[in-house]
């Protein structure tokens, strides 16, 4: 690597910096989530987006999240930028407790047999929902299992 | 090779003594340099994220699962002084992951993958605010896509280690010196035909 390389490179690094930065909460989601990563806990992954209805007022949006053990596919509906409601469903169907984490205060609820949940009004905030061991409910979880933290 | 390796410090390095500095503290039981760490260490990622063309939302979630990851490792982190070049790894094969198991299942997803880089609306306010990135942004575009992947990685990365890309890019570890180099001369021959156009 000559100098020039170097330079260029630094070059580089100054332009996608300007054209496409990181979201300036990234680091601060990142914290909220690691909050809980102390403990024992599964993480679940993003698998799919959908987005509905994108370039009108009422923006529906579909996330789909996957661990060993379970999946949630999570929609959200209402504008953004304002409170929005959530709905939940858990895969394999179950009744387990349901945490939306926000920095602020957190909101409980308990999904039907068929594992479906809704938060009716969540947010502006950033979420985390958390499933938590649940007895009697038909998938056992040994340990809370957690989204990484959404913009709502 | 013993050539060219002068010129004063690389210009990241402090950067990455930062890093370790922080890692080392939250390790030792300083619960704030954790803070200090991830909001030095996350832009890297992120840039290191969407080279591999991932969407923001994807890209983001990658970066999350990287910070965790490091978390449950802290103790099993070998190489402390490396520790920024560990969580860039990290985020390699998470995203390359990702990708992967987004060719398979649909190779047209565009809500992860957004190969072009950012798009053009998102570029609008950049193109104001800053010329000389836009032109470049503009001839970057023009390169293929795996140079645009190579040159995103090691322009973040301290010291990129080239076996793991080699691995993540299906490219022979020999060939990814000589191609980062190939593909920053290309970039130089399309910035001169800028240059020369508006010399004219």
């Amino acid at each position: 690597m000559s100098d020039d390389d170097r330079t260029l490179e630094a070059r580089l690094r100054g332009m996608w910096e300007a054209t496409d930065p990181a979201p300036a909460d990234l680091a601060e989601r990142a914290l909220f989530v690691l909050e809980l990563a102390g403990l024992e806990t599964e993480l679940l992954r993003m698998q799919e987006v959908e987005l509905a209805g994108a370039r009108g007022e009422e923006t529906a949006r579909t996330v789909t999240f996957e661990s060993e053990h379970v999946a949630v596919m999570v929609t959200l509906s209402g504008p953004p930028g304002r409170a929005r409601r959530l709905d939940g469903w858990i895969s394999p169907a179950a009744a387990l407790d349901v945490e939306a984490r926000t920095p602020a205060a957190s909101a409980r609820t308990t999904a039907d047999a068929g594992g479906r949940f809704s938060f009716p009004s969540l947010g502006p905030a950033l979420v985390q929902l958390v499933l938590h061991p649940t007895g009697g409910a038909a998938v056992d979880l040994t340990r809370p299992v957690v989204t990484p933290a959404i913009q709502i | 090779m013993m050539t060219t390796e002068t010129g004063g410090p690389p210009p990241r390095s402090r950067f990455a003594d930062g890093a370790a500095a922080d890692f080392l503290d939250w390790r030792a039981g300083d619960a704030d340099a954790l803070g200090r760490l991830v909001r030095r260490v996350t832009p890297t990622l992120w840039h290191v994220a969407r080279a591999y063309g991932l969407s923001r939302e994807a890209a983001e979630d990658v970066v999350q699962s990287s910070w965790v990851t490091l978390a449950r490792a802290a103790d099993t982190v070998r190489e402390p002084q490396a520790i920024v070049s560990w969580l860039c790894v990290t985020t390699r094969r998470e995203a390359a992951r990702v990708v992967r198991r987004t060719r398979l299942e649909d190779s047209t997803e565009p809500a992860v993958l957004a190969e072009q880089g950012p798009p053009a609306a998102d570029l609008a306010d950049a193109v104001l605010a800053d010329d000389e990135a836009a032109a470049l942004w503009r001839r970057v575009d023009q390169l293929p896509p795996r140079c645009r992947q190579l040159l995103r990685i090691v322009a973040f990365e301290d010291r990129p280690d080239y076996r793991s890309i080699s691995a993540e890019l299906s490219m022979p570890v020999g060939s990814i010196g000589p191609t980062r180099r190939r593909c920053l001369d290309k970039l130089r021959e399309l910035l001169a035909d800028d240059t020369h156009r508006s010399d004219r």
